[in-house]
């Protein structure tokens, strides 16, 4: 822990690497200097050759496609910007974009709150934090097809979830055949999935967080709340940015949950009654691979890109402006977010 | 620090090492005729689990009986993967099976491109033809008149109903009685309003009317796109199904449950659904769901008759390296001997009428009560229509299934439905270049 943040430690060998690599720029130009460079290039390839046949091909080929209108085995027909055209104009796909928002803000939203209050309620825990890591973490290392099996009998008309509504009084939820039904189920699965792994960071965040602000705000008189609105939440905003950033990327791909939870092998079924669980992943997932329209799918996953570029890009502009009002807190990150929406 | 740094390096080494494999095996591709097999002594063959029998596949391993030298080694794929699987390697043009498994609404997937494939005529088909079921035959056809599938097994639908809910609720319960009483759709919903009304608990006839939308379309032999490539999703034959559908939502007689989910699985235990319309190898899914109930169902003809839906075909691929061992195997495995035998291993229903004729298949089947389940699916398969199903059938029909479940179970007007689903259909199918 200590060598990761101790800037001395991490600087120098920096350094020593910079001038290492002025003086191999220097020396290439001398003749036989090239062969010096095919030993850690080799040494590095794994990673290059992985990434250019698995990540980059992939990625230019599936631009190439969006341009094509391809089933997969014959003959590609070059079409233009058709398929943007036609997604454009197509209603599934932006009730699947709508879909996917308001299951990102149902499930993101109350699962960055939990994670906090968790992570603040482990900081504080002496005995057995090593237990509550490790169980907080479990659920986003299960098997998610597994867990939706489970989900899937939690929410079932006389299943868990309504069988403990019904205890209380309150009679039984439509959880998969109504639409703020499929949507709660889904982020309750979410919530459940990425609450720990957030809790976690948030965690590492507290941690880094000087033990004689807490002792200031008690001799100040503070009580928890206070501590963790005043005290704690200013402190961790780079971290919960972070953990904003990364639960909007994976909320905007949501696809498992509800691709297992409605069946998706059977026609008609994908993305539950309404198609109310029908997000853009799987949407995705039903053109190109159900469908057999490469094109239109490769299209989709563009659109969907630039959906989450403008997302991190929001994000981004909040994190570096965090820099200029260092002193403003979460309010005055509320307070640019409001004035944006203003505009 | 010593062993770390060797540790390191053998990492570093094994990495270099798997991608110096991964890309030999890279640019191994199309080095030889594109199939899976080249370069070995047996033949590749893709399946999914259950899709043929095991004991006849560890056979053809050692050595196919009927053609000698020739080995087959099977692979299983997951039934969910080998769509994409056989597609990705055929655009590949690399590591293409030699023969594989296609399943019944896939076959039709591939007529655009049916040239990837083997014409099974040049190779002699014509010549078992009269073993063979006619519709199932003639479903092996691509528009153009190639024969790129084999009849692997057949799918006979049936009326499957509990017979003591049907009894207390006074409906006719002997086999014989329902077929000719429970003759037409409408009297079925007749039933389910008796049972609604009679029965006891109250049972509902169906557990969706996805499952009834989909026989009735089924026993017509026109679909939603035809042979010219129209669409004809919006005219009477679909409208009859669709509307039948929508009148027994009408009348309560639905459960309103999806296949396959616990809520089903409660359902069908617990005697509140007292029928089915569904296909043979649905009775090992409801021995699993419904255990307790053995005894209690019996089979007879489905209302308005037979039907076939599902089955598989196998296929040859353009990359095969011996197409005639490869359909001398084929014959080996598929003719009515070896139907037999995978019908008693795997429950795969032959697509051998011949088979239907032996005492091996006239077994009385205690789930049912002693009824012997052949009685009803082997004349169901002889009868079963000939039906023409497009390239776009899925594309086409997504959009009714999911209108129709959005009736079901969030209570949408069935016209405006209707509507909805015909607009939908048409406008992808139009960017699909069917009009």
């Amino acid at each position: 822990m200590t060598t990761v943040a101790d800037p001395a430690d991490a600087g120098a060998p920096a350094a020593d690497r910079a001038e290492r690599a002025d003086g191999r720029g220097s020396r290439a130009k001398a003749p036989g200097g090239r062969r010096r460079h095919v030993g850690p290039l080799l040494a590095i390839s794994p990673f290059y050759v992985l990434f250019a046949v698995f990540g980059a091909f992939p990625v230019v080929f599936s631009l190439y496609l969006s341009f094509q209108d391809w089933d997969g085995i014959g003959d590609m027909r070059f079409v233009g910007l058709k398929q943007y055209g036609w997604l454009l104009e197509d209603s599934v796909f932006w009730h699947s974009v709508l879909n996917t928002f308001e299951i990102w803000f149902l499930s993101t939203v109350p699962m960055l709150f939990l994670a906090l209050v968790l992570a603040f309620l482990l900081h504080s825990q002496v005995r057995f934090t090593g237990a509550y890591r490790v169980a907080y973490f479990i659920p986003n290392v299960t098997s998610m097809v597994a867990m939706t099996v489970v989900f899937g009998s939690v929410f079932a008309q006389t299943g868990l979830a309504n069988s403990a509504l019904r205890l209380v009084g309150v009679d039984g939820v439509g959880w998969l055949s109504s639409e703020w039904g499929i949507k709660s189920s889904l982020s309750i699965m979410i919530i459940w999935r990425w609450v720990g792994y957030n809790a976690l960071i948030f965690l590492a965040g507290l941690q880094a967080i000087p033990t004689e602000h807490f002792e200031a705000a008690r001799v100040d008189g503070a009580n928890s709340w206070q501590t963790l609105f005043r005290v704690v939440l200013p402190q961790l905003r780079p971290v919960v940015l972070f953990a904003a950033v990364t639960s909007t990327i994976n909320g905007l791909q949501i696809f498992t949950e509800s691709q297992v939870l409605f069946q998706s092998t059977d026609v008609g079924t994908t993305g539950g009654p309404g198609q109310e669980g029908m997000t853009i992943v799987l949407y995705l997932w039903q053109k190109a691979f159900k469908d057999h329209q490469f094109g239109y799918g490769a299209a989709m996953g563009w659109l969907l890109f630039a959906i989450i570029a403008v997302f991190t890009l929001i994000n981004w502009r909040l994190v570096s402006g965090s820099d200029r009002e260092d002193r403003g807190g979460i309010r005055s990150l509320l307070r640019r977010k409001g004035a944006r929406n203003g505009r | 620090m010593e062993h770390r740094t060797i540790s390191r390096r053998r990492l570093l080494g094994a990495s270099l090492g798997g991608v110096g494999g991964a890309l030999l095996g890279l640019s191994g591709c199309g080095a030889d005729n594109g199939s899976a097999s080249a370069g070995t002594d047996h033949l590749s063959l893709w399946y999914w689990k259950g899709s043929l029998s095991d004991t006849l596949l560890a056979t053809a391993r050692r050595g196919v009986p009927a053609v000698p030298g020739l080995r087959v080694k099977g692979s299983q794929i997951p039934d969910g993967d080998i769509d994409s699987k056989v597609r990705t390697s055929l655009a590949a043009r690399a590591y293409v099976p030699d023969l594989t498994v296609v399943n019944n609404d896939n076959l039709a997937t591939f007529f655009p491109d049916e040239d990837e494939f083997l014409d099974l005529r040049t190779l002699g088909a014509e010549a078992v033809r009269d073993q063979y079921l006619d519709w199932k035959w003639k479903a092996c056809f691509t528009p153009s008149g190639r024969m790129i599938g084999f009849p692997l097994d057949a799918g006979p639908t049936a009326l499957y109903y509990r017979r003591d809910l049907f009894r207390r609720a006074g409906l006719p319960d002997d086999p014989k009685e329902v077929a000719a009483e429970i003759d037409t759709w409408e009297k079925y919903l007749a039933a389910g309003r008796t049972l609604r009304t009679k029965g006891p608990g109250k049972p509902y006839l169906v557990s969706n009317v996805g499952n009834v939308f989909q026989q009735v379309l089924l026993q017509s032999p026109k679909q939603f796109v035809d042979a010219d490539n129209r669409f004809i999703g919006d005219q009477s034959h679909i409208r009859h199904a669709w509307d039948l559908s929508v009148e027994m939502l009408r009348q309560g007689i639905s459960a309103r449950i999806t296949d396959g989910t616990p809520d089903y699985n409660a359902a069908m235990s617990g005697g509140r659904v007292a029928s089915m319309t569904t296909a043979v190898w649905a009775i090992n899914g409801l021995k699993d769901t419904a255990p307790k109930t053995s005894g209690a169902w019996r089979l007879t003809t489905m209302p308005d008759g037979p039907a076939n839906y599902g089955g598989s075909y196998v296929t040859l691929t353009r990359y095969c390296r011996d197409p005639e061992a490869a359909f001398a195997f084929l014959k080996w495995l598929l003719g009515p001997a070896n139907q037999l035998k995978s019908y008693q291993e795997m429950a795969l229903f032959p697509t051998t009428p011949a088979a239907y004729a032996d005492p091996a298949m006239h077994t009385p089947d205690p789930f049912f009560g002693g009824q012997q389940p052949i009685d009803v699916f082997g004349p169901a398969a002889q009868k079963a229509p000939v039906v023409y199903f497009s390239p776009y059938e899925e594309t086409a029909n997504t959009p009714f299934f999911q209108e129709l479940t959005n009736v079901e179970s969030l209570g949408k007007k069935p016209d405006r439905a209707w509507r909805d689903a015909v607009n939908t259909a048409e406008t992808t199918l139009s960017r699909l270049g069917v009009s």
